[in-house]
């Protein structure tokens, strides 16, 4: 998954996080281009989801510099999936197509990527954990967007699930993008960028 | 301008259905209006003088009832993470979010008041400015309550706090809009200057509340 020379889509520079009063990162740098894949491990409580919304824009940095692209860029997968119980799957997808802007792909096919495409008419309410997981993914395949922010993607997803994240992920390098997923399973992602953080 | 529309859309719908949607403050609405007559006693001329007054702080209340539905919901499911990210002006997504949610929500109390007016003793046409002042009133008091409601998001016993900060910035638009009827009752002539005051303040809360929704809320993800 790695290109040598191509442009980097996002870099961190000397970053330091605080959280609660509590120094998490300090010196931190990293330099993601398109096409790579970058994996932050680390146990409960070591700043990834601090860090991964600090590359948002959603937490400001106690120092150092964030040179990040425009919003419309980014894709950003917290720990909540961000999806209303009363909504059917498909009216959610097409409000965030329409709500985002950019999508070249239709909802159905975003849905058949994560192998939900027979829940469609599903109120989002009546889904599993690991269901309304593959639905917030299908949400950020179908945004376009090149810079992927993922926070625990995998953590309820089954072995099918996280087969399909895999390639999903794959896919979305080969055609020119970016993902940073924070997690603490093995997501088995081949030629993917591992940066370890500290307890 | 396709997104926003995307956005007013869905905030209908789910302001519509969603945990009561219209049904819970207009029944808040309905009951006030209920209650008060038995409270006061049934003297016609007391009712009367005191309806327009009674009718809009029922209404007022029935907006700050709601206003903890605003914005909690998506600071808790990760929907606003997703907003500020969306690229479009946060302002914006909160302007067009409080008003689809005050449209879907209050579009009775008009109605209400019409009907309430009415009942209390008052003339149609007096009723008729009555109702016509809380429509005027409902985007200020919806804008204010939902500033009250993205500043309390996501804590606990919210409903207090967004009392204590709502009720005081919409005396105003209280005074202004029982004041139009009050005129229209007592026929004054200063009907239409109430109806224009109630009307300047929801727009100064077009353009000043968005603003502080879209801070509050920013703050609170941080």
């Amino acid at each position: 998954m790695s290109t040598g020379g191509a442009p980097f889509l996002i870099s961190v520079k000397d970053l330091t996080l605080d959280r609660g009063g509590r120094r998490l990162v300090t010196g931190l740098a990293l330099r993601v281009r398109s096409g790579e894949a970058f994996v932050l491990t680390g146990p409960n409580g070591s700043g990834k989801t601090t860090f991964l919304r600090a590359l948002g824009g959603l937490v400001n940095p106690a120092a150092g510099e964030i040179e990040r692209p425009a919003p419309e860029a980014i894709a950003f997968l917290g720990h909540a999936d961000a999806l209303k119980p009363g909504e059917t799957v498909r009216d959610a997808l097409r409000f965030w197509a329409a709500f985002q802007g950019g999508a070249e792909m239709t909802v159905e096919h975003a849905l058949s990527r994560f192998a939900i495409a027979h829940l469609e008419r599903r109120a989002c309410g009546r889904l599993s954990a690991g269901q309304r997981r593959r639905v917030a993914l299908a949400r950020i395949v179908l945004s376009g967007r090149a810079l992927w922010l993922l926070d625990e993607p995998a953590a309820p997803l089954d072995t099918r699930g996280r087969a399909l994240l895999a390639e999903a992920v794959e896919r979305h390098c080969a055609a020119g993008g970016a993902v940073i997923a924070a997690t603490h399973v093995d997501l088995g992602w081949p030629g993917a960028r591992t940066l370890e953080f500290g307890s | 301008m396709s997104a926003l529309a995307a956005l007013f859309r869905r905030e209908f719908a789910l302001a519509w259905a969603g945990g009561g949607g219209t049904a819970g403050p207009a029944a808040f609405n309905l009951a006030a209006l209920a209650l008060a007559p038995l409270a006061i006693g049934p003297a016609p001329d007391i009712l009367l003088a005191a309806a327009p007054g009674i009718i809009a702080f029922a209404m007022l209340l029935s907006t700050l009832q709601s206003a903890e539905r605003l914005f909690s919901e998506d600071a808790g499911d990760g929907t606003l993470e997703l907003y500020v990210l969306s690229g479009q002006s946060f302002a914006l997504i909160c302007l067009v979010k409080s008003l689809a949610f005050a449209l879907a929500v209050f579009w009775p109390a008009p109605l209400i008041a019409l009907l309430a007016g009415i009942a209390y003793g008052m003339s149609g046409e007096a009723s008729l400015v009555l109702a016509l002042a809380l429509g005027l009133a409902a985007p200020g008091l919806a804008l204010v309550a939902g500033f009250a409601g993205a500043l309390a998001a996501g804590l606990k016993r919210a409903g207090l706090l967004i009392a204590l900060i709502a009720a005081p910035l919409q005396v105003p638009v209280l005074v202004f809009a029982a004041g139009a009827g009050r005129a229209a009752i007592d026929q004054t002539g200063t009907a239409g200057a109430n109806l224009l005051l109630t009307a300047a303040f929801s727009l100064a809360a077009l353009v000043l509340a968005p603003a502080g929704i879209a801070a509050a809320l920013k703050a609170r993800l941080e």
